[in-house]
């Protein structure tokens, strides 16, 4: 450990700045609410403003969970095809076992689609 | 000019809104939100040390930021799918409000 | 790099994913009718391929920085946790028919192999982000373990705790390791220790560290980061609560004691009475301190076994977490080996109250009475496995809590009264005050009467054999445990 007490002293600052930037604003808006956004609940004010056009309906309406499997399965697909920008980057220079590996990848995302599709998640119902 | 420790600044300061985020809503899908801002402080050190650090040559930093990427998405999928289960059965997602289980 | 060098390194993981694949491939093909006895013969299959790549693989190497790592330690928890898995598998499959799981059988033996596969890539590594990356896929399989077989009610709502506790824990352990890269520039574990031991302690490292312990905490599910485990543990099917319980918690000790040895020894600071100094130990210290007061205390006012057993668990995380605080190779050494008996131990006991629940529909303390009676097998394999916990003489349980404790006594100078004697006064406490709990369960087992109209116990051969496979190892190694301290024994003095 650092004997030091000046270092700690700083970060202990620091983590007191830390936490007050977290809690500051969600308390200010807790007081903003409270002070200055008065309540004033109405039917015009509830209404979905649809240009003009009667709301029918509520506004919170339910999507089908099919389309949520179909979210959460795009998540995936979106957020693992990261590790290909850096392959596409130095794709020129890659020995070709680095490009077996890679193909390995796509292959195993291949596979959770082909899954997807044979379990009928990819149909909209 | 930004230095190392305003970058940290501002990650701890993420850090502790998604923690406060997490404790105080009381939605699941506002804490996996909260959860997600978390993570993303942690990258953003990860991204802060490799720049600011001794040798920005061995990429250590952006290739861990990269892979915690990819898990809080994977991370994410799997609690939506949690989430979407609780609220088939017990139509609310509060977590609050669920039966809690003993026995 | 050569990759020929690297596959042959990771045949093992390379086996348990292919393994996984082939199962995934199979409940697409619609393999569920029928098809449990198919998937319990290819998740066989697949972990006997493991081992073998475990037994006749590489006998050490290190790779990539510390990525991938295999020495006689890491052979020997690989094997550890492989079979564990396979007697979880056994338990999975209660019969012929598909378990009550509607026929997804080939993806909840997905799921855990997965599980598995994670928890193999952390046993089998010095890098922090392979060892985020793999307690994260772990933990996601289990998420989904706990809730695949019953997707409805309790299990879902426990799943969904377990999920917001699991992955705050994760962002603790991610920002801990962040703290530790910037301090010292690596996130090789070797290197890290040499940079530490090297060069004054930059003031951001004992943040990072405390935030990673956040993480193990939850991991190892030590108090205060345990209220995710008697959820769970009573909710989830017994097979995946059986695996959360042995492999799942082998493998956080496994992880937590070469961490903090390896990686953070020179940071240790002295949890002695009268002598503390900051680090880690002091910390561990509190944990072990809290988890072993509350886990014994809880337990005893629970109703359900197996809540019973999650707070028992709570309770010898704490045990362990005492002799990590010693620190030296006798301390690593007692701790892996407990930490072992204690996964066997829990996978027997989680077992019987599987096997309960099936035949009586609850697992109450009533609902074991006469036990000893219809179902002597299982009733003994419990009473080994609850007294072994308990630390009993002739079990296994006696001798690994023996060196728990003695390890815990042996730092200090020698001839002073040793630092940690305030840590094993309190642990021999609560041993004596688990002794009551586990009691009251078999007490129950073996002197309630049976209720007149209790069904009988009826069980598959599959998991009667590997609750008497768990209930033998115990016995053979309280008589024996040479077997398994010699060759820890060995694989420690190459690591250290």
């Amino acid at each position: 450990m650092p004997s030091d007490p000046q270092a700690y002293l700083t970060l202990g600052i620091f983590f007191g700045i830390a936490v007050a930037a977290a809690l500051v604003p969600i308390g200010l808006s807790h007081l903003w609410l409270r002070w200055f956004t008065p309540a004033k609940p109405g039917p015009s004010k509830h209404s979905a403003y649809e240009c003009g056009i009667e709301a029918t309906g509520p506004a919170r309406i339910q999507f089908k969970s099919q389309y949520y499997v179909y979210g959460i399965v795009f998540l995936i697909f979106d957020v693992e095809a990261i590790f290909l920008i850096p392959i596409a980057v130095a794709f020129l220079d890659l020995p070709l076992g680095a490009v077996l590996v890679a193909a390995v990848f796509v292959l195993l995302l291949l596979e959770s689609l082909a899954w997807c599709w044979a379990k009928g998640y990819l149909n909209w119902k | 000019m930004i230095t190392l420790q305003l970058v940290l600044l501002v990650s701890s300061a993420l850090f502790c809104l998604g923690l406060a985020i997490v404790l105080l809503r009381r939605n699941a899908i506002i804490m996996l939100i909260g959860i997600e801002v978390m993570l993303a402080a942690a990258n953003l050190n990860f991204i802060a040390f490799w720049r600011y650090g001794a040798e920005p040559g061995s990429l250590t930093g952006v290739v861990f930021a990269l892979f915690s990427i990819a898990v809080a998405a994977a991370e994410a999928a799997v609690g939506l799918a949690l989430i979407l289960l609780v609220y088939r059965h017990f139509r609310t997602i509060d977590p609050g409000r669920l039966p809690v289980a003993h026995d | 790099m050569n990759y020929l060098e690297l596959i042959s390194h990771v045949l093992p993981e390379i086996a348990v994913l292919v393994t996984a694949l082939v199962l995934i491939g199979m409940g697409c093909a619609g393999g569920s009718r029928g098809g449990g006895k198919a998937v319990l013969a290819v998740t066989a299959a697949g972990l006997g391929l493991a081992l073998a790549a475990v037994v006749f693989g590489p006998e050490s190497g290190r790779l990539l920085e510390g990525m991938i790592v295999v020495d006689a330690l890491t052979r020997l928890f690989k094997a550890v946790l492989l079979a564990l898995t396979l007697g979880t598998a056994l338990f999975l499959f209660p019969g012929g028919e598909a378990g009550g799981n509607e026929g997804r059988g080939a993806e909840n033996s997905a799921l855990l192999l997965l599980a598995l596969l994670g928890l193999l890539v952390v046993v089998g590594t010095e890098n922090l982000l392979l060892l985020f990356v793999g307690l994260e896929l772990a933990s996601l399989a289990l998420y989904l373990m706990v809730v695949f077989a019953a997707p409805a009610g309790r299990p879902a709502e426990a799943a969904l705790r377990y999920f917001f506790f699991g992955s705050v824990a994760a962002a603790f352990l991610l920002f801990g390791f962040s703290f530790i890269y910037g301090a010292t520039g690596s996130i090789d574990l070797r290197v890290i220790a040499k940079v530490l031991a090297a060069h004054p302690v930059e003031p951001i490292l004992p943040l990072g560290v405390g935030l990673a312990l956040v993480g193990f905490g939850f991991k190892v599910a030590a108090v205060p980061f345990h209220l995710w485990a008697p959820d769970v543990y009573q909710s989830a099917p017994a097979p995946a609560a059986g695996f959360i319980a042995s492999a799942s918690k082998v493998a956080g000790f496994f992880i937590v004691a070469k961490v903090l040895v390896l990686g953070f020894g020179v940071v240790e600071g002295s949890a002695d009475w009268g002598a503390f100094a900051m680090g880690w130990a002091p910390l561990v210290a509190v944990l072990a301190a809290l988890s072993m007061v509350v886990g014994n205390l809880a337990a005893l006012a629970q109703q359900s076994v197996r809540r019973l057993l999650a707070y028992s668990g709570i309770g010898h995380s704490g045990f362990i977490l005492t002799a990590l605080v010693a620190a030296n190779a006798e301390a690593v050494r007692a701790v892996l080996f407990y930490s072992v008996i204690y996964g066997v131990a829990s996978l027997a006991a989680f077992g019987v109250a599987g096997c309960v629940l099936r035949a009586r529909g609850a697992d109450r303390l009533e609902d074991f009475a006469g036990l000893g009676r219809t179902a002597p097998a299982a009733a003994g394999v419990l009473a080994l496995a609850l007294l072994s916990l308990a630390g009993l003489p002739p079990l296994v349980g006696f001798f690994g809590k023996f060196q728990l404790f003695a390890a815990a006594l042996s730092g200090g100078t020698p001839g002073t009264v040793p630092g940690l004697l305030w840590l094993v006064a309190l642990a021999l406490l609560m041993s004596a005050v688990s002794l009551y709990y586990y009691l009251r369960v078999l007490k129950q087992v073996f002197f309630a009467p049976a209720p007149a109209d209790a069904a009988p116990t009826r069980d598959t051969s599959a998991g009667t054999a590997v609750c008497l496979v768990c209930g033998s190892v115990l016995v053979l190694l309280g008589l024996f445990p040479s077997l398994v301290l010699q060759p820890l024994q060995r694989a420690l003095v190459q690591l250290f």
